[in-house]
């Protein structure tokens, strides 16, 4: 038997910092896309605290439950769930917040994994069409894209030998990724908008023609949760590769390391905003060769990484 | 010691066959005679979890023990690794037997003589059980195995009215004895061994062979078992189509526990029948070879469950991919106990995913069976273009399956979570040592994925989602308690093995040190068994350095995901909204019409087309 050596008081002030960053950041960091997307338009766009705005709003509108079954009440509060408890363990800036050790990189994709079956689940108990076309569409982004994600950590599992988040993101300096590291930097580049399910890649929503997909039959409070997931999950998808391929300053202040990654992010949701204002909706078929070819590219990275 | 629990085996069967003897003259009593097959094989099961027990509670293998039978001597053992699937086989069957009371008086069976049906019930059992306490590969293991084959093809057939079934079931029959076959001339051909060699014997003239001989032998033996397992591509001949035209009481019997034969075959194969002086080299090569067949077999056969419309068939392929995990796993723990002590540890987590996964998908495969087989018996129906909507119907079974639907899928802290990590982390963690598995690995991953859109398809089109049918008809109602009560007990038992792994570990541990060969040597070691840290919350596997590099600690995700989901439900109350319920509005007729429907087969379309060359596919 080994002890978990006990969470300082400082680690577990860092599971509500997470909380506090993700949760305050995530809705400001959406109305970049929006307003970025705007001014492609040609139009001057919302405040940057539009999309908080909106959750506020929601979060008092009427709660209309159109089938009065479990699954459907409960899959916006699992949905959520699941996203805060990815939160918690992510060791953000180098340091491991109290619940990092309780959670390897495999618990932490499939933890994603959940928030995307409650969207489904949800979607499913909707009774309704086009949730139902949404939510097909959803489940097949999500067989292709999950995986590439999962390659992108599993580099960091490769060179530290360990499945601990601390060592898989943080555990490897940049030039020690080598080629394949070059690699998955492009294929997350690439990979971007799939992961955030923003244009080309939001098939599954597809206002346009499916009028939301998976959320049509959600308003007010349980529309307001799937919302936040959705902005949480993106700010995440974005995070994840600045953390990753981006080497810490090494100057000992936590903030100051945490204050450069939060600067990257803000830019990657930049870039993000400028590809969604400007690209059309792939059909779910293209984007699924799409998906493969990357999916191979991913593979072929590991394999070098393997061998070399 | 050893002694009496060959004694309680014997009773154990002697009850199983006098229950098959007597019943079948009962059978008028319909209900009588299920409720008396029920108490036959809860009896059984208790003698045989008992003798287990005291196995498991021993200090090392118990002896081998002839058992001589007129003129037939069959070597019987029964050790830490057999009594596993002892109890196993027990739980499920006598589970199982009691829901068949209420089970085999649906509509559709009602014009069938359930004869032949409760003798061949505990025919089945026993021969299950014969089966992982032979100790040789031709008498014993024939007597088993045409038990248990003969047996559960008269059940498999049990609805022979319909030409189909009859089809499936024949097709089933003969591949099961070409794979008795094949095991029993490796068992005959290996110099030196005849009718009633123990296999430690037969491991030992393996090891004089030369090398071409004896990798013919070998996988002859693997092809026997492999075909029984589900293996690709030899599953897919029989297994879907044998599962699903089955009684649902006995595809889950198929489904949990006899595929489980199968791979207690492979394993004793490769761990215990290769000898000492086997080039060590040679031995990975088997590893690889295995682990790579199951890496394809979980692969083709979960993209191919992701396609079925017919619920059952739907979890047939489903075993086959979960299947596949188990034989990757299997393989995977064979190629790392060579040269390099190394990745001993990493062949112990391998191992254990094997061994979790057996256990985990032996209990919530059947209790999906058992949850369709309740949706067949309200709705009369199978077919996910038709099913819908009966979470409101029959709420209780829902709830049942959504467990055994999310265990499947490896949602963390379900059971399947825990031996999925184990396998998955164990290839993963190889690296450059073993780089091949790394790509298995991801291949694994990939494919959890598909699980997940197969069940949460198979759930959704079931228990959520719209029904046309029985919107208009009212006698969908919820299944009899008497058929509630045993899948509450599998799914009791299902969340025990998600929440509490360490338990498992350490009925591992003991596994380990009841039996003998490579696996309790390399393994059961303190130095490497100790690599595995267990406590209440889950498991630790501790790296080279002692610090642990891999974790699955499903209580602690619990409470995370509690903690959160007040937090979430608190949010979703704090604005003080309004609730209303208020139907969908679809321009009208879609509960009314099924072309006004999102079928089932239309879900996942552009998917199923781009995996099209994977087979399996299914005409619209």
């Amino acid at each position: 038997m080994t002890s978990t050596p006990l969470p300082t008081l400082l680690s577990i002030l860092q599971v509500f910092l997470n909380l506090l960053i993700f949760l305050a950041l995530a809705p400001l960091f959406d109305g970049i896309v929006r307003r970025v997307t705007a001014r492609v338009q040609n139009r001057q766009g919302p405040p940057l605290v539009q999309s908080l705005y909106d959750i506020l709003k929601l979060l008092g509108k009427e709660n209309i439950d159109s089938t009065g079954i479990l699954p459907f009440r409960l899959a916006p509060l699992i949905a959520f769930a699941s996203m805060l408890c990815v939160i918690a363990i992510l060791p953000m800036a180098g340091r491991a917040t109290a619940l990092t050790q309780y959670a390897d990189a495999i618990s932490l994709v499939y933890l994603l994994t959940l928030g995307g079956v409650a969207v489904l689940l949800g979607a499913f108990a909707s009774k309704n069409i086009y949730a139902l076309i949404g939510a097909s569409r959803e489940m097949t982004t999500m067989i292709m894209v999950e995986p590439i994600l999962f390659m992108i950590l599993l580099l960091g599992v490769l060179k530290t030998g360990s499945l601990d988040l601390g060592a898989v993101i943080y555990g490897t300096p940049m030039a020690a990724f080598g080629l394949p590291g070059v690699v998955m930097i492009v294929v997350s580049l690439f990979g971007l908008q799939a992961f955030v399910a923003r244009q080309p890649f939001d098939m599954a929503e597809a206002e346009q023609e499916l009028l939301g997909g998976p959320f049509i039959e959600y308003s007010g409070p349980n529309y307001a949760l799937f919302k936040y997931y959705m902005m949480l999950k993106q700010m995440f998808y974005a995070y994840l590769p600045i953390a990753m391929f981006v080497p810490l300053l090494g100057t000992g202040f936590y903030l100051a390391d945490l204050a450069l990654q939060l600067a990257l992010t803000a830019l990657v949701f930049l870039l993000i905003g400028l590809l969604s204002a400007t690209h059309p909706r792939y059909r779910i078929d293209q984007a699924i060769r799409y998906f493969g070819v990357l999916f191979l590219i991913a593979l072929g990275a590991i394999a070098v990484a393997v061998v070399l | 010691m050893d002694q009496s629990i060959y004694q309680s085996l014997q009773t154990g069967i002697g009850l199983l066959l006098g229950c098959a003897v007597i019943t079948p003259w009962l059978s008028g009593k319909r209900q009588w005679a299920g409720a008396l097959n029920f108490l036959a094989t809860l009896a059984a099961g208790l003698v045989f979890s008992g003798l287990a027990i005291q196995v498991l509670n021993g200090n090392s293998a118990p002896a081998s023990f002839d058992l001589h039978l007129g003129g037939l001597a069959i070597p019987l053992l029964i050790d830490g690794f057999s009594a596993v699937f002892i109890v196993l086989i027990s739980l499920v069957a006598a589970v199982t037997a009691f829901y068949c009371i209420g089970y085999m008086e649906m509509d559709h069976y009602r014009h069938y003589s359930l004869r032949s049906f409760h003798f061949c019930y505990p025919v089945f059992i026993a021969g299950m059980i014969a089966l992982v306490t032979v100790d040789d590969l031709s008498t014993g293991f024939t007597i088993a195995w045409q038990m248990m084959t003969l047996a559960s093809f008269f059940l498999i057939r049990f609805d022979h009215k319909d030409p189909v079934i009859v089809r499936s079931a024949n097709k089933y029959l003969i591949l099961m004895e070409l794979a008795w076959a094949a095991v029993l001339a490796a068992g005959l051909m290996i110099p030196g061994c005849g009718w009633g060699t123990p296999l430690h014997q037969i491991a030992d003239q393996l090891g004089m062979l030369d090398t071409g001989l004896r990798t013919l032998m070998l996988a002859l033996v693997l092809l026997g078992f492999g075909m029984k397992a589900g293996m690709f591509p030899l599953g897919q001949l029989w297994l879907p189509d044998a599962h699903s035209v089955a009684p649902s009481p006995i595809s889950a019997l198929l489904s949990g526990v006899m595929l489980k034969t199968g791979i207690y075959g492979m394993i004793r194969t490769l761990f215990w029948m290769t000898p000492e002086s086997m080039p060590a080299r040679e031995l990975q090569y088997w590893g690889l070879a295995v682990a790579l067949i199951g890496v394809v077999t979980l692969f083709i056969g979960t993209s191919q469950s992701l396609k079925q419309v017919d619920a059952k068939r739907l979890n047939a392929y489903s075993s086959i991919g979960q299947i596949g995990y188990i034989i990757l796993a299997i393989g995977a723990a064979r190629f790392y106990l060579g040269p390099d002590a190394a990745l001993h540890t990493l062949a112990l987590l391998a191992i254990l995913g094997a061994f979790l996964h057996v256990l985990n998908h032996a209990i919530f495969k059947s209790l999906l069976f058992l949850c369709v087989g309740s949706v067949q018996y309200t709705t009369g129906t199978k077919d996910l273009d038709k099913l819908g909507g009966l979470f409101a119907l029959m709420p209780v079974t829902a709830i049942i399956a959504g467990i055994a639907a999310i265990a499947v899928s490896g949602v963390p802290a379900f059971s399947g979570f825990t031996s999925k990590w184990a396998i998955v982390a164990s290839t993963l963690l190889s690296g450059k040592a073993a780089g091949i598995f790394v790509i298995f690995g991801v291949v694994a991953l990939v494919t959890s994925a598909m699980t997940l859109a197969t069940y949460v398809k198979l759930y959704g089109m079931t228990f959520t989602s719209v029904g046309v049918e029985w919107n208009e008809k009212n006698n969908v109602h919820e299944v009899s308690k008497a058929m509630l009560a045993p899948k509450a007990i599998l799914a009791a038992v299902c969340l025990l093995q998600g929440f509490f792994p360490w338990l498992f570990v350490a009925l591992f541990g003991r596994v380990l040190a009841t039996s003998e060969g490579t696996l309790s040597q390399a393994l059961g070691t303190p130095a490497v068994f100790d690599t595995l840290a267990q406590s209440y919350s889950g498991i630790r596997f501790l790296g080279s350095a002692g610090t642990p590099v891999a974790f699955s600690l499903p209580l602690v995700m619990v409470a995370m995901l509690l903690v959160a989901g007040l937090v979430a439900l608190w949010l979703r109350r704090a604005g003080g909204a309004e609730e209303r319920s208020a139907p969908v509005w679809l321009c009208g007729y879609q509960t009314l019409n099924n072309a006004n429907r999102y079928l089932s087969s239309h879900i996942f379309d552009a998917f199923k087309k781009f995996m099209k060359w994977t087979g399996g596919n299914v005409r619209a």
